[in-house]
């Protein structure tokens, strides 16, 4: 009895130790051993081991590992938002208020600002050399910058909008507005629903569309941070951007439903699924559509710059994600500027071909050597990132307002326009 | 049980105990009083208190002022929100009331006649309403997807139908929503219906009978009047909720097109969440308390003397 009791309690000792020695290093909501006596929180996008792209969650998992390997001792703690970047952001804004935020986190380069203004981020700037903050592009690093010259995140991506077209059917690209409410017509005659856009209660909806205000010359904000985008100077340019979108549905080149898509995977459902020819997407949905269609489909489809009231008069919205720094440990800040700097910038860049922010990674790896690439990479020298300033957010809300009552008939273009502006103005007077 | 017994084995009760005197109640209350207190009380009264500051969730101080309750009350857009909520409100209400009792006298009757499937039904039902909001928004936007592709249109399609423009039309969005909701809330009203209706007197019936009522006049003189209390006890709980709805709404249709299905509760998440406001939106939940407790007066209003008791 005794012998076998010593047999059975051995038997237990060793299969208790066995999940220790087999122990995966990352799991859904962890990366290292979970014994490792230091660890740091990391809230994340999907932009990691968990992505739904599942080469490039095999990707990442690999940087992962090798980079809980650099740094013996810790663990990471993932936390996963959801998809309503908007909320997560602002709900972490009030945890870094309370002091509850994680250790580090991905920021969306448009909030940075209400970051920044809320002081809860920790200073990166002695993580990163002089070089390495020179090589951003200038927008990226007056963006991540504060006003005491401390870089408060690692902007490690970046983003911007062009006009995806099935070249079967819109064999040439549209260069202008006219260009593309014929080109929309076109496809509508050869049996597709026209051009699609975002055009719901969506932040796409505002940033896809502002590239035809930027291009005209507008100006959303003053230097102080105070709506302008419908005074005397912008109004009219505003108005023509508005009603740019308003004839493309009116005319029929664009559905009505594009009041309804506020979603970048509407976008590609529509493109897949062969109902549209025509749309107004982010440089990362070539791949997506890459990955989605056959590759003679593919083929057939080609992108270009947005389209401007004339073709030299073009923009595009820029955006992108950060990695900042909320802990008041300076080995958990020191541990996340690591994150950014051996997983994301670079190396999560080649991995989803996501457009870096320093010049000299366009020549470092290869994949930004495609012609998509360099396309993408030509388009953003026009490219403009949305203000940084507080107001930014009640700016693309009420433009949201604005386009679905313009869009869908059940305002005047000047009157929605104008009650837009009014009702920033009222947001500016009470931040 | 002698009095004397009782108050030994009362632990605070001591001498007040030993002349008979009512033992306090505090002691017992207090573990409810504390825990009211702590989770719902103090958060009431946290949103009064920022209701009188000009808060933000961007940082700084904040001071106390009336302003915000000025400032709030008369956007021009307050009016418009207040309507499409009345709207969202008394469609969802009335729907989900009237199918719940529908389903329920149907359900009551299958099962007094032993018919196969009344199981089925109200596991069904209440599917619906165990469904996450955000994911019950998520089903009803793919079936009112207005692309080529669409749920509902393409069944239209197939009916040689022409396709209804559910979404993005603001005459009709809202009856979209509304219907999404009703689906969703449907199976509440049904439990409170059918136990009510279970709970009737069998007697009342076979007395109608007696007086030679046919059916529709035992719904009305026997079946409704017996429903009354559960009926309204029904629209004041489920015009709570759904005056409290923003999660279906924000997942199916974000409030838009413009406005057209911006209801007060996503108008005051809209106000902190996404323009910081929080003094503002705070003043906007007292609105929907002031609303919900007026509509819950009026409801108790009618409820039978002995009920209110």
């Amino acid at each position: 009895m005794k012998k076998s009791l010593l047999a059975a309690l051995a038997a237990a000792t060793a299969l208790g130790c066995l999940p220790a020695a087999a122990e995966d290093l990352i799991t859904s909501d962890r990366v290292g051993p979970s014994d490792a006596p230091k660890k740091m929180v990391f809230r994340m996008t999907g932009d990691g081991p968990s992505s739904t792209d599942p080469t490039w969650a095999a990707g990442y998992s690999k940087l992962y590992t090798d980079f809980i390997n650099n740094h013996p001792g810790w663990q990471l703690e993932l936390q996963m938002m959801t998809g309503d970047i908007s909320q997560e952001q602002a709900r972490m804004l009030e945890q870094a208020k309370a002091g509850h935020a994680p250790d580090c986190a991905a920021v969306d380069s448009f909030v940075l600002p209400l970051f920044k203004q809320a002081g809860v981020l920790k200073s990166l700037s002695p993580y990163f050399t002089k070089e390495e903050i020179d090589q951003l592009f200038p927008f990226v690093r007056d963006g991540v910058t504060g006003k005491d010259g401390q870089v408060y995140a690692w902007w490690w991506s970046t983003d911007l909008r062009v006009l995806y077209r099935n070249t079967e059917i819109v064999p040439n690209e549209p260069a202008t507005w006219d260009d593309t409410k014929a080109a929309g017509l076109q496809s509508v005659e050869a049996g597709m629903e026209g051009i699609l856009f975002n055009g719901s209660r969506y932040e796409g909806t505002a940033f896809d569309w502002l590239g035809n205000f930027w291009g005209q010359g507008g100006k959303l904000v003053d230097d102080a941070g105070k709506p302008i985008f419908a005074d005397a100077a912008n109004r009219d340019k505003f108005i023509k951007a508005v009603n740019y979108y308003r004839d493309l549905v009116e005319s029929g080149a664009a559905p009505k439903r594009v009041t309804t898509i506020g979603s970048y995977d509407d976008l590609n459902a529509a493109a897949v699924a062969g109902t549209t020819a025509l749309f107004v997407g982010g440089n990362w949905q070539y791949r997506q559509l890459q990955n989605s269609m056959d590759p003679d489909e593919f083929a057939k489809w080609s992108f270009s710059m947005l389209p401007g009231i004339t073709a030299d008069q073009r923009s595009t919205g820029t955006g992108g994600w950060t990695v900042a720094a909320f802990s008041s440990e300076p080995e958990k800040v020191e541990m996340c500027a690591a994150l950014a700097r051996e997983i994301y910038m670079g190396p999560a860049n080649a991995l989803q071909e996501q457009l870096p922010t320093r010049a000299d990674l366009y020549d470092k790896y290869d994949v930004f050597k495609s012609e998509a690439n360099q396309t993408f990479a030509k388009a953003l020298k026009v490219g403009q990132a949305r203000p940084g300033v507080l107001i930014y957010p009640e700016i693309s809300n009420q433009i949201q307002i604005m386009m679905g009552k313009v869009l869908t008939g059940a305002a005047a273009t000047d009157a929605a326009v104008d009650d837009a502006y009014k009702a920033a103005l009222d947001a500016y007077a009470r931040l | 049980m002698s009095a004397r017994a009782v108050s030994s084995r009362l632990p605070f009760i001591g001498a007040a105990g030993r002349h008979n005197r009512v033992p306090s109640p505090y002691p017992w209350l207090m573990p409810v009083i504390l825990v009211m207190g702590l989770f719902y009380l103090y958060p009431v009264i946290d949103v009064f208190r920022y209701a009188f500051t000009d808060l933000t969730l961007l940082g700084g101080e904040g001071h106390y002022t009336l302003s915000t309750f000025a400032n709030v009350l008369t956007r021009p857009e307050l009016v418009q929100i207040v309507w499409v909520t009345f709207i969202f409100t008394a469609g969802s209400v009335v729907g989900q009331q009237l199918i719940g009792l529908a389903m329920a006298l149907v359900v009551v009757r299958a099962e007094k006649r032993h018919l196969f499937g009344t199981t089925i039904l109200r596991t069904t039902a209440l599917i619906a309403w165990v469904v996450p909001g955000i994911a019950g928004g998520i089903i009803w936007k793919m079936l009112f997807n207005e692309a080529p592709f669409g749920g509902l249109n393409s069944l239209l399609r197939v009916l040689g139908m022409a396709p209804v423009q559910w979404l993005s039309d603001p005459d009709v969005v809202m009856w979209s929503v509304v219907l999404s909701n009703i689906w969703r809330g449907t199976a509440f009203s049904m439990v409170v219906m059918y136990a009510a209706l279970k709970a009737i007197d069998p007697s009342l019936y076979e007395a109608a009978e007696v007086d030679g009522a046919n059916g529709r006049q035992k719904l009305f003189f026997v079946t409704l009047p017996q429903l009354r209390p559960a009926i309204l006890v029904n629209m004041i709980l489920i015009t709570i909720q759904t005056l409290n709805t923003f999660d279906a709404i924000i997942s199916l249709t974000g409030g838009g097109p413009g406005r057209a299905t911006e209801v007060l509760s996503l108008y005051t998440f809209n106000v902190v969440f996404r323009n910081y406001d929080l003094a503002a939106g705070s003043v906007l939940s007292i609105l929907m308390l002031v609303i919900s407790l007026g509509l819950a007066l009026v409801y108790a209003s009618f409820l039978p003397k002995d009920e209110k008791a």
